[in-house]
């Protein structure tokens, strides 16, 4: 198992205006595994990423990832951690806006100062991969925005992260440009074995993924697996979330 | 609901507007201050020879600082709107009627505007005691301050609370409206390098030389009364300066930091290739604001270096000339001692010294004349065993060595060069002496130059004349009354001296008269005595007011430029934070993000810190103190490091509170 998650849990606000958004979750996930974390709203799946991210601290609980407890580490280690081993992409890029596309990708390997050489190599690699050298020396508001996001998706690869993060990466992308997003994070989880962990609320997002866990008022409600088909895991999730939804007709356990 | 925007905006930006209403409350309180002063009745009280003119001043000084705040606190306001243009734009977007957001722009400056007023006010209520106590004490003012604010002041304060922010919030809706009609956003700056790289180095080449032309003029200055150069490298300096500054933070750093950026080796490593892109781009936005801030800062610097200076060079002249508050010659000792039994006066010190006259010649290098005349003599250890300030500015001689005094043309000179060759009648001829300009006795009591020499050569030499200097030192003053001093003026001159000069020096002589001669040759008078007490008090009075005021103005104009470049830094554009926060997320640590933000203040901070001293030595210059820098004008402008030094520790500290406030989130 590359990462284990034990028992975590996380409140927001203070006595009253308390809100749980993490209830005692535990979870595994194996090296190389895609996995989706889908719930609607509010239920807890950005908060359950960032805490496996290091982005936020659980208020109780364990995060173990490569046999390392990172809810032990202090702040500085889990920043060197999340720059060494973590990529991440989010709905809104997170791209900055005052670096070209080239500096916006090359940015964690300066940030770990890499030699200038493995700089061009590995970015001229991710320029190749994901079919985007005509960009490299175009500006950020140049870009459409599923450009922009295949951009970050080329940045929170290029260290070679042992786990990629996705936080609604189709959010903001048309269908097309969230299908070639989707083709690409499928390829780079088959080609190079990284870990994906990806919240997403959309039925047609999460069916890439090797198997989803549904998060309702902080809590794992149940979890899918992909059969390999995936039209038959489309539909099994979208059943699940008519049940999460509030539909009664059905039958959770019959999948499982 | 309104109310709560008005509430979270304020709420949002209370960093910035804590320090915006604090700048604002202290030129508020300073302007209460003077207002009040002016009619404060224990000023008038002790002041009564100033008459109205202390009010008067009061008056005119605080409309001045109040037109002076006024501008700072509209040009400054504006920045807040500005922060808050997404913000009203989509306001608009969600179908508010424009007129809704211009009156809640109008309410906020309302508010804040009232804010500062009541901690302004608080702060004139509280230290109007200390500042009215600290300007007695400058004036040298044995009174106890009263504290006092007339109804007249109250109701002139009202009313300028009231107009002031009525216009000043008018000139925020405007700003707002104005706002609301620009639909899109400008955020792409030029960069046209093939400008900014010429015209910074152009820059760079004018700083250095002003500065070479500075050092010049420490040189060249006492040669003002006689040639332009100074007076053309002044000039020269100003305008290199002025426009070197600017073009340097056009084209030199921003080409500096471009330059960094392109270089991979450098840039390539750890955070440097986002930094070097975010100060430039905050550079760019801020390079006008840094460019008056400096110039201004430089201003508030020459502004004390002058007055420094001057109140210096006055008192000392001043001193030279009458270092006792009273002065007489062996004539008139006797009647001015017998005054003084009968007034009473309680004499804190009593000195009394033999001259002598004789005639001398020489060739004065500044009038490049051979100059024949009377001179009065000193000896070296009479002149040592007066009290040290009677020779505080003159050249330090030792009991071998000649010291010439004699009147100085201007304030500001303190050079002390030699001066050869200077033939005395009947005594050998005096090869070398040091300079200086301070008479011990003051230099009205004399009719020339005086010479202090070695005891030997004073013994040795023949008089034509003999005389001996009284001085008196009193507590609280000689106490003579009007009837005494009328008395006293008969013997307003002692004698007169009618010097007639032949073919050569030995020939010549100097005839003493009791009356002043029709006509005849040249005449010399011997003044009698001489009375200053009252006016030195007067003097003493209007240099502490003097001093008062103009630290006052200067130390204001200094936190309010230091404020401007505070809040430049605190309002960052929504996309600069986001850019932190952005960092964070992928993985920067938090001590880069702050590097990030210290390195922004201290080029915020330090660049213009730099180049207002460098700018402000020129004051220095052409105050020509003989090219030495004094440990109070160094103190001053140490004074002035600190306060910056706070002001950008308080910035980055409040930044870094506010963007670690945002990444919380």
């Amino acid at each position: 198992m590359q990462i284990i998650v034990k028992n975590i849990s996380k409140d927001f606000g203070k006595k009253r205006n308390a809100v749980h958004a993490i209830k005692d979750i535990s979870l595994k996930v194996e090296h190389g595994e895609f996995l989706g974390i889908m719930g609607p709203s509010g239920a807890g799946k950005t908060t359950l990423l960032n805490m496996i991210s290091t982005n936020e601290r659980p208020d109780h609980g364990q995060i173990i990832v490569d046999g390392q407890d990172l809810t032990q580490l202090h702040d500085r280690d889990q920043t060197k951690y999340r720059r060494n081993k973590m990529g991440f992409i989010y709905q809104s890029f997170e791209l900055l806006d005052s670096l070209n596309v080239k500096e916006n990708v090359i940015l964690p390997l300066a940030l770990n100062r890499s030699n200038k050489k493995l700089i061009e190599e590995r970015f001229n690699y991710m320029m190749n991969l994901l079919n985007i050298e005509k960009l490299s020396k175009r500006n950020i508001d140049e870009l459409s925005l599923g450009q922009r996001q295949i951009v970050a998706a080329a940045r929170a690869l290029i260290n070679s992260p042992e786990i990629l993060f996705a936080d609604e990466p189709t959010g903001s992308l048309d269908s097309k440009s969230a299908t070639i997003l989707l083709n690409y994070m499928q390829l780079v989880n088959q080609r190079e074995k990284t870990t994906i962990l990806m919240a997403t609320h959309d039925a047609f997002t999460a069916s890439y993924c090797s198997r989803v866990i549904f998060v309702k008022d902080g809590v794992v409600f149940s979890e899918v697996v992909n059969p390999g088909n995936r039209d038959k895991f489309f539909e099994q999730i979208i059943n699940m979330q008519r049940t999460i939804g509030g539909g009664s007709y059905f039958n959770v356990s019959q999948n499982n | 609901m309104y109310r709560k925007i008005i509430k979270r905006s304020l709420y949002n930006m209370r960093d910035s507007y804590l320090i915006y209403i604090l700048a604002c409350a202290f030129a508020i309180g300073i302007f209460g201050i003077l207002i009040s002063l002016g009619d404060n009745p224990s000023v008038r009280v002790s002041l009564r020879s100033w008459n109205s003119f202390i009010s008067d001043i009061t008056i005119m000084m605080s409309g001045l600082f109040a037109f002076c705040a006024f501008i700072y606190m509209a040009y400054v306001g504006g920045f807040f709107i500005k922060q808050q243009r997404n913000e009203f734009r989509t306001f608009e977007k969600l179908g508010m009627q424009r007129w809704v957001i211009v009156a809640i722009s109008f309410i906020q400056t309302t508010i804040v505007q009232a804010f500062a007023w009541i901690i302004g006010l608080s702060t004139t209520l509280i230290f109007q005691k200390f500042m009215g106590m600290a300007l007695f004490y400058l004036m040298r003012l044995r009174f106890n301050f009263i504290m006092h604010i007339s109804w007249n002041d109250v109701f002139l304060l009202a009313k300028m609370f009231f107009f002031s922010t009525l216009v000043l919030s008018i000139i925020n809706a405007i700003k707002t409206f104005r706002i609301l009609q620009r639909k899109t956003i400008k955020r792409e700056i030029k960069t046209r390098w093939w400008l900014r790289i010429p015209a910074g180095i152009f820059g760079l080449l004018l700083l250095f030389s002003a500065q070479i032309c500075t050092v010049s003029l420490f040189y060249d200055m006492h040669t003002v009364s006689y040639s332009s150069k100074p007076i053309t490298e002044i000039f020269f300096v100003m305008l290199a300066d002025i426009f070197g500054t600017y073009l340097v933070y056009f084209g030199f750093l921003p080409t500096i930091l471009n330059t960094l950026q392109r270089i991979h080796s450098v840039s390539y490593s750890g955070i440097n290739m986002f930094s070097f892109k975010y100060l430039k781009e905050r550079l760019f936005q801020n390079i006008s604001i840094l460019w008056f801030v400096t110039e201004l800062s430089a201003l508030a610097l020459m502004l004390l270096t002058f007055c420094y200076f001057g109140y210096q060079a006055v008192h000392r002249n001043y001193n030279s000339a009458y270092p006792f508050e009273l002065a007489a010659d062996k004539n008139t000792a006797g009647v001015i001692k017998q005054e003084l039994k009968k007034s009473k006066a309680h004499i804190k010190g009593e000195y009394q010294t033999n001259v002598k006259i004789n005639l001398v010649s020489y060739y004065k290098k500044d009038n490049q004349d051979y100059i024949r005349q009377p001179m009065t003599f000193m000896s070296y250890s009479d002149y040592m065993s007066l009290p040290k300030r009677m020779r505080k500015w003159n050249g330090k001689i030792n009991s071998r060595e000649f010291l010439k005094i004699d009147y100085n043309g201007s304030i500001f000179e303190n050079r002390h060069f030699k001066e050869h060759d200077i033939r005395v009648k009947d005594s050998p001829v005096i090869a070398t002496v040091k300079t200086g300009s301070s008479f011990p006795y003051g230099s009205s009591m004399h009719f020339g130059p005086m010479m202090v020499v070695p005891d030997k050569y004073y013994q040795k030499m023949p008089a034509e004349v003999e005389d001996t200097f009284y001085g008196w030192d009193f507590k609280r003053g000689d106490r003579l009354s009007t009837k005494q001093l009328e008395k006293l003026d008969n013997f307003r001159d002692a004698y007169y001296m009618k010097v007639n000069f032949k073919k050569t020096l030995d020939q010549s002589n100097i005839e003493v008269l009791k009356k002043a001669p029709d006509r005849g040759g040249s005449i010399y008078t011997q003044a009698g005595f001489l009375r200053q007490g009252s006016i030195k008090k007067n003097f003493t009075q209007g240099g502490g007011f003097y001093l008062f005021i103009v630290s006052l103005f200067s130390v204001a104009l200094l936190i309010a430029l230091g404020s401007v470049l505070t809040l430049r830094i605190l309002l960052r554009d929504d996309y600069q934070s986001r850019q932190l926060r952005t960092l964070q997320k992928i993985g920067v640590e938090e001590s880069e993000v702050k590097r990030i933000v210290r390195r922004e203040n201290t080029l915020t901070f330090l660049i213009p810190l730099i180049f207002a001293l460098a700018q402000s030595i020129v004051a220095i210059a052409m105050s020509n103190t003989g090219r030495h820098i004094s440990k109070n004008i160094i103190l001053i402008y140490a004074g002035y490091v600190v306060l910056y030094g706070i002001f950008g520790l308080v910035s980055y500290k409040v930044s870094w509170h506010g963007i670690k406030h945002k990444f919380s989130l």
